[in-house]
C-alpha cells in the first residue's frame, strides 16, 4: 500500500518551514518531492533599492546562523567594487568572527542531528558548550546572532588584550568537549547504529549534483573555497580541509566534528598573529560600473554572491546562493529507498538552512494570501506603533 | 463493612488515589533524573523541587479542548483510553505488596497471577495500536504499525526473562516468588542476564528512548498519539505513567526479592526498589539515540530472546542438578 | 595553472565558440558564450577541461536582453560563463544533461525573470506560490509590485 505523508511546513523536524512530500510503502520511502517558498521575503529584489551600507545589514539577515558568512561574502564583493582594501587587523577580525560562527554552527549541528536521531544528552551537551562560543561572540560584536560587525573597509569594533586571552583560553574547554564529542559520535552504538550507511551519496553522484560543503566533503570531494579560491587571508592560515570516504551521515558528522578541530586550530592562529594598526579604512558610498562575484565558505558549504554595480550607490543586481540550496538536490536523491525513519536525519544533514536558500521575492500577507511588498518605511512605522502598544515595564524580572 | 473495606482498598489504597499520586512521582523522578544526566534542571517550578509538575500537567490536559477527529472512529476513540487506564490500574492490584499474609489467597493473589499480570501488561500495546489506528492519521497509522511491530520483538524475550525465575522458584505466583528468593537471596544473583533483558524489554515496552520509535516526533510528528488530545491524551500519559510502576514492580518481585516486611518496611522497599528500576530506565533513555524499527526486531531476536533463552536452560540446569 | 594558462586552454579547446574571454581580476575569468552553443560549449568544458562544479546561475535583466551568468568553481578560482538572450524571446537551452545540479536555479530562473528553459527535466515552480498570477516575473526589472488593499477577514469590507 503506497501512501503520501507530508513532512512540512510544519513538523517538529523542521526548523524552519519547507514542504517534503514522502511517497511511502511501509516504512520505505518510493519517492520524494519537494516544495519551497515558504520563506520568501524578497531580499534580492529588495537590496537593488537600498545602498551598499545598508545592503549589508540586509545580507545579514539572509540567514540567523551562517549570518556572517553572507555579509562577508557581500562585503568582500563591494570592497573590491569599490577599490578598498580593509586594513589587516580589520581582516583578522571578520575571519576570527567567521570561524567562530562556523564553530558555533556545527555546534549546533551536532546538537540538532543528535535530537533528530532521538538522541537528546547529545543535544542537550552540545548545545550547552555552544554557549561558550555564543558568549565570546557577545563579547566581541555585542550581539549572539546578527553580529553586525562587517563594514565596507574593515569591521566595526576592535578587540582588547583581555579578551584576547580569555578566546584563547575558551579554547582549551571546546577543544577537551569536541575530543568528547568526537568518542561519544563514534562508539555510542545506537547513534552510530542509526548514523552509519544512511544517505549514501557516492562521490559521482556529488560531483554531479553539485553537492557543496560538509555533504560534499564526507562524500570525498575535497571542495572548499578557504582552501580552493582563497579569499581575504586564508591564503596564508594553514589549516587542512576534513574530507571523509563513508559518503553517509555519520562521514558528515565526522567532517563537521573534525572541521571544528580545524577551526579553533585557524582561531588559534588568528589571535596569536593578530598585526596592530586600525580595523577599518572610510570606503566611499558609489562604486564604479562593474561585476564581482564573491565566494566564501559558509559552515554548510560554498556561498555566492553576484554583484553587478552601476554606478550609483545602490547595487543593479545581487544575486545570492546561499550552500542549501545548491544541496537539495542531492538530498532528495538521497532519500528514495530510505526508511522514514531516516528522512530527518538525511534531511539535517545537509544542515539545512532554508531561509537561506530562500530568499528572493516576496513577503506573502498571511491572512489574505496576497503577495505584498512590505517597505522599508512601512515596517519602521509598524514597528513603533508596536513599541507603543507595549507596556512599559522596564527592569522586571522574567520569571522563569 | 468488608464492602467499604473493598471500596477502600479499590478507590484509596492500593487503589486510585495511590495510583495516581505515585505514578506522577515516578514520573518526576524519571523527569528530573533524566535532566540531571543531561545537565538540564528538570521540573522546579510546581510545588517543592517541581514534586507537583506531572499533576499540573494532568490537569492541564484535562482541561484542553478535547478534539475527535471526523474520521475516526468516535466509539474506539473514546473509550480505548479509559480502557488503557481501567488494565494498568487493575495490573497494579496484582502487585504484592498491599496483602500482607502471603500465606492467605486472594482476588488479587493466586496461583498464575504472574501470567495474568503479563497479560495486562501486553494488552496497552494493542490499545495504542488500536487507537492509532482507529483516529486514522497517517502519522498515526505508521505510528500503529510500528507498535505492532516492536511488540513482535520485544514480548517474547521479556516473557522469557520473567518466566524464568518463576521456574526455579516452582510457583506462578508472584508473592510466592517473591518469598522464595527472600529466603535464597544468593539465587537472586542467576537472573542477572535476564534483568538485563526484562529491563531492556520494558523500556521497549514504555515506548521510551531508544525505543521511542511508535512517537518518534522528529519522523511522524506523535506518532500514536497526533489526534489524541485533552483528557484523553492525559488518560494516555497517566496510562504510561502507571504501566511504568506496574512493570518496575513486576521486576522488583520477580529479579530484586519482592518486598518483605510487613506494611511500612515493605511499603519502603517497594517505593526504594521501583525507583531503582525506573533509574535504570533512565539512564539507559539518557544513554542512548533511537533507534529504528527494523533495527529493534533484529536487536530483539539477535541478542535479546537468545540471552533469555540461555538463562532459562540455566535456570532448568541449575534446578535439575543443583537444588 | 594560473588564470592566463586557463584562458589559453579554454581559448584552445572551445575555439570560436569563446566569444570574449576577460581578467578583471586575479582568480576570476569571465567568457561569453552564445546562447545557441551554450551546451556543446559547458560539455566540452566539462569533459576536456573538469569545470563540473556550478556554483550557481545568476539572471540579470539589462533592458532589452537577459544576461545569464554560469558560475563555475574550480581548485584555484571562479570561472563565469556569461550568456545573453533577448528579453522578446526568453529561451535558453537546459544545461541539466551536463550538468544535473543545475535544475534547481534553472527553475528558479524561469520563476523570476520569466526564461524559458527548453528541455528542462522538472519545470514547474520552485520558489513562487502556486496562486502566483501568470505574467509576473518579479526580478524583471520593470515590475514593481502594486499594494493590495489590506482586508482583515471577518471585519467591515
Amino acid at each position: 500500500m503506497k501512501f503520501q505523508i507530508p513532512i512540512g511546513p510544519q513538523h517538529p523536524a523542521l526548523k524552519e518551514p519547507i514542504s517534503l512530500r514522502m511517497t511511502v510503502e511501509g516504512e520505505v520511502i518510493r519517492d520524494a518531492d519537494l516544495r519551497l517558498g515558504y520563506n520568501h521575503r524578497g531580499i534580492e529584489k529588495l537590496a537593488e533599492e537600498r545602498t551598499y551600507l545598508q545592503n549589508i545589514y540586509l545580507t545579514e539577515r539572509i540567514c540567523g546562523i551562517c549570518s556572517h558568512s553572507h555579509t562577508t561574502c557581500f562585503v568582500q564583493g563591494v570592497e573590491a567594487l569599490l577599490e578598498v582594501v580593509a586594513p589587516r587587523r580589520g581582516q583578522f577580525l571578520r575571519y576570527l568572527v567567521a570561524e567562530l560562527e562556523r564553530v558555533h554552527s556545527h555546534l549546533l549541528w551536532l546538537g540538532v542531528a543528535g535530537h533528530e536521531a532521538g538522541f537528546d544528552s547529545f543535544f542537550m551537551y552540545t548545545w550547552r558548550d555552544r554557549e561558550v562560543v555564543m558568549d565570546i561572540l557577545e563579547m566581541i560584536s555585542g550581539n549572539r546572532v546578527h553580529y553586525a560587525i562587517n563594514t565596507l573597509g574593515g569591521v566595526r569594533r576592535d578587540i582588547d588584550e583581555a579578551l584576547r586571552t580569555k578566546i584563547l583560553d575558551s579554547l582549551g574547554i571546546l577543544r577537551a568537549r569536541t575530543d568528547y564529542y568526537f568518542k561519544l559520535g563514534a562508539n555510542e552504538p545506537s547513534f552510530v547504529g542509526r548514523l552509519a550507511g544512511v544517505g549514501r551519496l557516492s562521490k559521482e553522484d556529488a560531483l554531479a549534483l553539485c553537492a557543496v560543503g560538509p555533504t560534499a566533503r564526507a562524500s570525498g570531494v575535497a571542495h572548499d573555497v578557504r582552501r580552493d579560491d582563497p579569499y581575504g587571508i586564508y591564503g596564508e592560515i594553514p589549516f587542512e580541509v576534513c574530507t571523509a570516504d563513508s559518503c553517509d551521515v555519520l562521514g558528515r558528522t565526522v567532517v563537521r566534528i573534525k572541521e571544528l578541530g580545524q577551526s579553533y586550530n585557524i582561531i588559534e592562529y588568528l589571535l596569536r598573529n593578530l598585526p596592530d594598526g586600525p580595523v577599518a579604512v572610510k570606503a566611499p558610498r558609489r562604486a564604479k560600473p562593474g561585476e564581482v562575484v564573491s565566494r566564501d565558505e559558509a559552515p554548510r558549504g560554498e556561498n555566492i554572491h553576484y554583484i553587478k554595480a552601476n554606478g550609483s550607490d545602490k547595487p543593479e543586481r545581487l544575486k545570492v546562493r546561499a550552500p542549501t540550496l545548491a544541496n537539495y538536490a542531492a538530498t532528495l536523491a538521497r532519500l528514495k529507498n530510505g526508511f522514514i525513519a531516516d528522512i530527518p536525519l538525511i534531511f539535517a544533514a545537509i544542515d539545512p538552512c532554508i531561509c537561506c536558500a530562500e530568499r528572493t521575492v516576496e513577503l506573502i500577507d498571511g491572512r489574505s494570501g496576497r503577495p505584498t511588498v512590505v517597505r522599508w518605511s512601512d515596517l519602521r512605522r509598524r514597528a513603533a506603533r508596536r513599541a507603543g502598544r507595549v507596556s512599559k515595564k522596564r527592569n522586571v524580572e522574567c520569571p522563569l | 463493612m468488608s464492602a467499604l473495606k473493598t471500596l477502600l482498598y479499590v478507590f484509596v489504597y492500593p487503589g486510585l488515589v495511590f495510583m495516581f499520586v505515585y505514578s506522577t512521582f515516578c514520573e518526576w523522578f524519571d523527569r528530573k533524573v533524566y535532566a540531571r544526566l543531561q545537565n538540564r534542571m528538570g521540573p522546579t517550578h510546581t510545588g517543592r523541587w517541581g514534586l507537583l509538575q506531572p499533576v499540573a500537567d494532568f490537569f492541564k490536559l484535562m482541561a484542553k479542548e478535547d478534539i475527535v477527529p471526523e474520521k475516526a472512529d468516535k466509539t474506539m476513540f473514546t473509550l480505548l483510553p479509559i480502557f488503557g487506564l481501567a488494565v494498568v490500574a487493575t495490573a497494579m492490584l496484582l502487585l504484592p505488596v498491599w496483602h500482607f499474609n502471603p500465606a492467605a489467597g486472594g482476588f488479587n493473589s493466586f496461583s498464575g497471577d504472574i501470567i495474568v499480570l503479563l497479560y495486562l501488561l501486553s494488552l496497552p500495546t494493542i490499545i495504542f495500536f488500536l487507537a492509532a489506528w482507529s483516529s486514522t492519521n497517517v502519522f498515526s497509522t505508521v505510528g500503529g504499525t510500528r507498535v505492532l511491530t516492536m511488540f513482535f520483538g520485544y514480548e517474547v524475550p521479556l516473557f522469557l526473562a520473567v518466566l524464568s525465575p518463576a521456574l526455579l522458584a516452582g510457583s506462578w505466583r508472584l508473592a510466592e516468588i517473591a518469598r522464595f528468593f527472600q529466603a535464597k537471596p544468593v539465587l537472586l544473583l542467576v537472573n542477572l542476564p535476564g534483568f538485563i533483558v526484562a529491563v531492556i524489554c520494558v523500556q521497549a515496552k514504555l515506548e521510551r528512548t531508544p525505543f521511542d520509535i511508535p512517537h518518534a516526533e522528529t519522523e511522524i510528528v506523535g506518532g500514536t498519539f497526533t489526534e489524541f488530545s485533552g483528557k484523553k491524551l492525559a488518560f494516555f500519559r497517566l496510562m504510561t505513567d502507571v504501566e511504568m510502576v506496574v512493570s518496575s514492580g513486576l521486576l522488583a518481585t520477580v529479579f530484586l526479592g519482592g518486598f518483605p516486611g510487613g506494611l511500612v518496611l515493605g511499603f519502603l522497599q517497594f517505593i526504594v526498589k521501583t525507583l531503582f528500576v525506573i533509574f535504570l530506565l533512565s539512564l539507559l533513555r539518557a544513554a542512548t539515540s533511537r533507534i529504528r524499527v527494523d533495527q529493534v526486531v533484529s536487536f530483539a531476536w539477535g541478542y535479546l530472546a537468545p540471552l533469555a533463552v540461555v538463562q532459562l536452560f540455566f535456570v532448568i540446569l541449575l534446578k535439575g542438578f543443583v537444588l | 595553472m594560473n588564470d592566463l594558462e586557463r584562458i589559453e586552454r579554454i581559448k584552445a579547446v572551445l575555439g570560436e565558440r569563446a566569444a570574449e574571454i576577460t581578467n578583471p581580476s586575479p582568480q576570476r575569468i569571465f567568457l561569453t558564450v552564445p546562447a545557441r552553443t551554450l551546451v556543446p560549449a559547458l560539455e566540452q568544458l566539462k569533459t576536456e577541461l573538469g569545470y563540473r562544479h556550478l556554483s550557481t546561475i545568476s539572471g540579470v535583466d539589462l533592458g532589452d536582453v537577459f544576461e545569464i551568468l554560469y558560475h563555475f568553481g574550480y581548485d584555484g578560482g571562479n570561472l563565469n560563463i556569461r550568456t545573453r538572450i533577448p528579453k522578446a524571446d526568453p529561451r535558453l537551452p537546459s544545461i541539466c544533461a551536463v550538468i544535473p545540479g543545475a535544475v534547481l536555479y534553472e527553475r528558479e530562473l524561469q520563476d523570476m525573470f520569466g526564461i524559458i528553459v527548453e528541455a528542462i527535466p522538472d519545470g514547474r515552480r520552485l520558489v513562487l506560490p502556486d496562486d502566483w498570477p501568470d505574467g509576473n516575473y518579479p526580478l524583471r526589472k520593470d515590475w514593481k509590485h502594486v499594494r493590495a488593499a489590506e482586508k482583515i477577514p471577518g471585519g467591515k469590507s
